[in-house]
């Protein structure tokens, strides 16, 4: 017992700081690309009972909730009327192919075959790997924007860690506003817009599209909905709550983006001036709290970001 | 002395321990109720332990461990520690004589259950895999020892009906009192 107690702590040790292109990683990936058949037949067999999930989650939904999604309904309702008009679209698919075209995405589809096996992360498992040329790192997104960045990639499948992870990190900004922050997952799956100086504007309602600041994500692509906007007097950044505009693992195919083009990534002049941003929200308040930003999975390494007047060509929203 | 149960075949176990593999791959992924998921290894290796000898069951529950590792986005070797030792505790506590679904079998699974997935959840929350201790104990952590608890119930019968086709049982219709004719 003591020796594989002490095996699996070297193997902790050992997955932990071997980076991503490690040999446990690598043996993980066999193992996974072994097993794919497995999760994409369990996939098959369970699409049926998924209304179930639904149903459960109707009933014990809460009036405000329901209320919510009353409001929400409607207003996607009439998105979906204007999205049908504009891009004469009908079907996910072919939303997806508009999304692809609307935002010039150099990508290649999958389908998600399965959800995380572990109930401490909020992750997708995608039918294809790097053999389609997949890597560590790219963005995925569905016909509603940006679901999740790949993090790790088997031969034949693909495990896309979503946004709502609380380990996830976007750079992102509010469309109108053009200010910028970093849109977080949060330990009960919903999504936070951190770091926008309390000095911007912003309001309910506002939508929030990636900022493209790190050069992952392409610049423009729908993240979400503000829900919910709170400052106290004496607060540097606002406290933003951020509803995505679907639900991302009731969906199938998504869109992974295998490269950017040179108008999708943020300028230097966007950095720069997020960067100004940045050091004169720390300077007036908490900077302690900024460097937090610093280790975001976006690797952009910006804090606070405050962009009024951001000269980029955004098409926030298909 | 420990007592052992003898009754259940290598082959049986070798059939329940593919098919939750099988079902910890395929549907695992597919069934997420109240943040919680189903982890079938942690159920094999706890429930074979409580027949099982300490050391045997510490080797199973590493292998059940290093699978779920394996085929999780979970860190590897973390969940094959917890069930490796958590295992050789049960089978420490049990010493063979328990199995089957029996109060004081479910008992013992239930808790171990709760306490894996609470120190792993700690350790996931150490490991800034989660940031956020409370809803990683009480809200994942509660949640899958529920679901757990739910499936245990389906491997403990199964696995106690396995072990009484063969083993000795109070339910035979022979007597070793001779009737006198």
């Amino acid at each position: 017992m003591i020796v594989l107690c002490v095996l699996s702590v070297l193997l902790l040790t050992f997955y932990i700081r071997e980076g991503d292109t490690g040999p446990i990683h690598a043996v993980r990936s066999g193992v996974v690309t072994v097993t794919s058949p497995l999760k994409m037949a369990g996939s098959v067999i369970a699409s049926p009972f998924n209304a179930l999930g639904n149903i459960f989650s109707n009933l014990t939904a809460s009036q405000e909730t329901l209320s919510d999604l009353r409001d929400q309904n409607a207003e996607l309702t009439a998105k979906v009327a204007e999205l049908s008009e504009a891009q004469e679209t009908a079907t996910r698919l072919e939303a997806l192919v508009g999304l692809q075209s609307t935002y010039n995405l150099q990508s290649t589809a999958a389908r998600i075959i399965g959800g995380s096996s572990d109930a401490w992360t909020q992750t997708v498992t995608i039918d294809k790997g790097s053999a389609d040329g997949f890597t560590v790192g790219m963005p995925v997104c569905n016909a509603y924007g940006v679901i999740g960045q790949i993090t790790e990639c088997a031969l034949n499948v693909s495990t896309v860690l979503l946004i709502n992870d609380e380990t996830s990190g976007v750079a992102a900004m509010i469309q109108s506003s053009r200010a910028q922050g970093m849109l977080r997952g949060q330990p009960d799956g919903s999504l936070r817009l951190e770091y926008v100086p309390a000095e911007a504007e912003v309001k309910v309602g506002d939508i929030v599209i990636t900022s493209g600041i790190g050069g992952v994500f392409p610049k423009g692509l729908p993240l979400g909905t503000v829900t919910s906007v709170e400052k106290s007097d004496n607060d540097v950044y606002y406290t933003i709550s951020v509803r995505t505009q679907s639900s991302t693992e009731n969906n199938e195919e998504v869109l992974v983006i295998t490269s950017l083009n040179a108008d999708q990534v943020a300028t230097d002049e966007d950095v720069a001036q997020a960067n100004d941003a940045a050091t004169a929200a720390a300077s007036d308040g908490d900077s302690g709290e900024s460097d937090n930003a610093a280790g975001d999975s976006d690797g952009s390494g910006q804090d606070s970001t405050a962009d009024e007047n951001d000269s980029g060509t955004d098409d926030s929203e298909a | 002395m420990p007592l052992r149960e003898p009754a259940r075949t290598v082959k049986s176990v070798w059939i329940i321990a593919i098919v939750a593999a099988v079902l910890q791959v395929a549907l695992s992924p597919q069934i997420s109720i109240a943040g919680g998921t189903v982890n079938f290894m942690m159920v094999l290796a706890f429930t074979l332990a409580l027949s099982s000898e300490a050391g045997s069951a510490a080797i199973i529950g590493f292998a059940c461990g290093l699978f779920y590792d394996m085929t999780s986005a979970a860190p590897v070797g973390l969940m094959a520690l917890i069930l490796c030792f958590a295992s050789f505790v049960i089978a420490s506590s049990a010493r063979g004589a328990l199995g089957g679904l029996t109060r004081d079998s479910v008992r013992l699974v239930v808790i171990a259950m709760f306490a894996a997935n609470l120190f792993y959840g700690f350790c996931l929350f150490l490991l800034g895999v989660q940031t956020n201790l409370l809803w990683a104990l009480l809200g994942h952590g509660l949640s899958s020892t529920v679901l757990n608890s739910l499936v245990s119930l389906a491997f403990l019968a199964i696995l106690g009906g396995a072990s009484t086709q063969r083993g000795f049982t109070a339910r035979t219709k022979s007597s070793r009192y001779k009737i006198p004719r």
